[in-house]
């Protein structure tokens, strides 16, 4: 069983980021970039499916500028076969990944894909559900279970009143959560192994995708920071503070 | 004037001492004797594992890691490969080195968790060629630094623990013979979760220890070599399967010796020290221990005793930059968040120019240490940068250990933060494995 597992680069995790003066988006220069936590898992799922002899192969794709190889390359030394790097320089967003990844999908076949629940940087939550949407392929989403079961498979899902487990047949698209695995370091004799695996890089339009932006970002700004409270000495002073100040009794 | 009997006893023992007539009637060589056994109670013999080497199953030819092609740019930029092994060791220093850092500080030894976390990585593959079964390609003495620095930052003595049979392959790879390598080497790849321990044997417990002028004899004999002598700081001897000691060979000078635990008059006992303490460093004590011929690493005149001393310094240097560098990370939040006088004392001066002095001074330590440490990589004389890095780093680490516990006053002396245990760590810098005189 071939498994396609998508993974994105974006600012490390424990950086903590800086909006632009100019309010357009946040700044990368400088900035530590790391593969995307959920992406991580994903990778790892997959892993773990290899060696229980489900998968056969892992091929593992990114969208982004050349660095993205970086991650590519990270995936490769967890344990994937080949690498698919769809580079551009451009923005791209939710609905675009997933046109991208829906080509890949159409050109590899794979029964299983494995995407993160959401990236950390933009939070979208969007690409894992739209991709089943145009490959019309069944979906579970926020897996923190994946079982494969011959020509099915079992997700346990994460949501609000507590754990959902659907049934899918594949191939399916499955979207990871926190506490779906521990991913593993990678140990160096796999960094090493990994720069001799084979990596393809490909552009947006070799795939025939249109990158053209539908969302425009007005403006982004960094979280108000949090004032410090006062003291009251009373009840009176409280309640005139409320009502003089506050206006909210 | 009034005297405590603690004192008086003192008085006592200083005026017997130094008494002359301890030499009149030939009692000084015997108390001596006295003390020096006193003090070598406690060894215990170091008895061969179970787990001894195998017989090597294929004898192969002596393998030698190429340098890597040489570059002219002034680069200073990691390589892929580099950066991947360091996000990769960055994350086991911050997810399980740091977490389990206090515990092995007090318990003096590596939870088996984290041994086999440590393990996992299989550091050592990069030191041993393909044909024994690692990955090294080349030798890259930067890389091994950027592992040593990544791997003190979350703990020191931890770090000095995994090192120490990476160090032992690294040596074997460059100086063993084919029969040491195909004996050693293979075992150390086979396994990554039972890799077995090797360690490095070089200070010993004199005053003024210069590591060119070693106490520990070695002559030859008939059917090879017999040592004497006793060493120190000796981390996890008892654990060790392979121990790599030097030992000045009569009028050769100083060598290495592959020493296998079981060598009847082999002995160690625990030797714990106020810093490094995860490391669990031990004595070991050779009376007349008797080694094949095959023992001398190094057959040849390849073998370079001050290169193997360069190398071991640019590790040491590596470990107190990735502990400097915990220092740092850890006093900038502190002195941003902690408030005294109604604001934050990062506000105030004096915190702020010892906080940039300790990066820069980081700083400095790093560029030195890559300098020699890449020099050493393209094959070029690399000793005096190493001294130049050791030395600094050796001052350096010192201080900001002790800058670390100053900043965070009252809280750098108490056990809820780090800070006191890298100082202790730092501390260790220049006064093991040759320290200031190396």
């Amino acid at each position: 069983m071939k498994v396609l597992v998508a993974v994105k680069r974006v600012i490390d995790y424990n950086v903590k980021v800086r909006v632009k003066p100019d309010n357009t988006g946040v700044d990368l220069a400088n900035v530590k970039m790391a593969m995307n936590p959920f992406c991580e898992i994903a990778v790892e799922e997959a892993v773990r499916l290899k060696e229980k002899g489900v998968a056969t192969e892992i091929v593992v794709v990114s969208i982004g500028p050349k660095a993205a190889q970086e991650q590519i390359r990270t995936a490769l030394a967890l344990g994937a076969d080949r690498g698919i790097h769809i580079e551009t320089d451009e923005e791209v967003q939710s609905l675009q990944a997933a046109k991208l990844l829906k080509a890949v999908v159409d050109k590899e076949e794979p029964k299983l894909v494995i995407l993160g629940k959401q990236s950390i940087d933009t939070d979208n939550n969007q690409t894992g559900q739209m991709l089943a949407a145009l490959a019309g392929m069944p979906q579970g989403t926020f897996a923190s279970e994946v079982v494969v079961d011959g020509d099915k498979v079992n997700v346990t899902r994460e949501v609000d009143g507590g754990l959902v487990t659907v049934q899918l047949n594949l191939p399916a698209v499955v979207t990871t959560d926190l506490r779906l695995n521990e991913p593993r370091y990678a140990s160096l004799p796999n960094i090493m192994k990994a720069k001799k695996k084979p990596l393809d890089t490909q552009s947006p339009a070799d795939l025939g995708v249109d990158l053209t932006p539908r969302l425009t970002t007005l403006k982004v700004e960094a979280p108000q920071t949090r004032k410090a409270g006062i003291k009251v000495g009373s009840v009176e002073e409280l309640v005139d503070k409320l009502k003089n100040e506050a206006k909210v009794i | 004037m009034a005297r405590d009997p603690i004192g008086l006893a003192l008085a006592t023992i200083n005026r017997l001492a130094g008494a002359p007539w301890l030499d009149r009637f030939g009692l000084r060589k015997r108390a001596e004797r006295l003390a020096f056994q006193g003090t070598r109670a406690g060894f215990h013999a170091l008895a061969a594992s179970s787990k001894g080497f195998k017989r090597a199953r294929q004898l192969l030819p002596t393998q030698r890691l190429p340098g890597p092609s040489r570059q002219d740019l002034f680069d200073l930029s990691l390589s892929d490969e580099q950066q991947m092994i360091v996000d990769s060791l960055q994350r086991l220093a911050q997810e399980a080195i740091r977490p389990a850092a206090a515990i092995a500080d007090e318990a003096g030894k590596l939870t088996p968790d984290l041994e086999a976390a440590i393990n996992e990585l299989g550091l050592i593959h990069y030191a041993v060629p393909a044909a024994f079964g690692g990955t090294a390609e080349h030798q890259s003495p930067v890389t091994s630094v950027l592992i040593g620095e990544q791997l003190a930052w979350g703990d020191m003595g931890i770090a000095l623990a995994a090192l120490s049979t990476l160090s032992v392959a690294q040596a074997l790879t460059r100086w063993g013979s084919g029969h040491q390598q195909s004996r050693y080497l293979p075992e150390f790849c086979e396994s990554d979760a039972e890799a077995p321990v090797a360690t490095i044997a070089v200070d010993e417990p004199h005053p003024l220890f210069d590591p060119y002028h070693l106490h520990t004899r070695a002559h030859r004999t008939e059917h090879g070599f017999v040592l004497n002598g006793l060493k120190s700081s000796v981390v996890r001897a008892s654990e060790a399967r392979l121990l790599l000691v030097s030992a000045d060979l009569e009028n050769e000078g100083p060598r290495l010796f592959l020493v296998e635990p079981g060598a009847a008059g082999l002995a160690c006992k625990p030797d714990p020290a106020m810093g490094v303490r995860a490391a669990s460093t031990e004595q070991v004590a050779l009376s007349d221990v008797a080694l094949p011929e095959g023992a001398l690493l190094g057959e040849n005149d390849d073998f370079d005793y001050r290169e193997f001393l360069d190398r071991s310094s640019l590790m040491r240097c590596a470990l107190a930059i990735g502990c400097a560098q915990a220092v740092l990370d850890y006093v900038i939040p502190y002195c941003n968040e902690r408030e005294a006088f109604g604001e934050p004392i990062s506000h105030r001066q004096s915190v702020a120019f010892m906080i940039s002095n300790i990066a820069i001074e980081l700083d400095a330590m790093r560029l030195l240490t890559w300098r020699a440490a890449s020099r050493a990589e393209q094959g070029l004389p690399f000793s005096r940068e190493t001294a130049l890095a050791r030395l600094f780093c050796n001052e350096k680490a010192m201080e900001i250990g002790s800058q670390g516990v100053q900043l965070l006053g009252g809280h750098g002396f108490v056990k809820e933060h780090p800070v006191e245990r890298w100082y202790r760590d730092l501390r260790s810098i220049a006064v093991l494995n040759g320290g200031l005189q190396a």
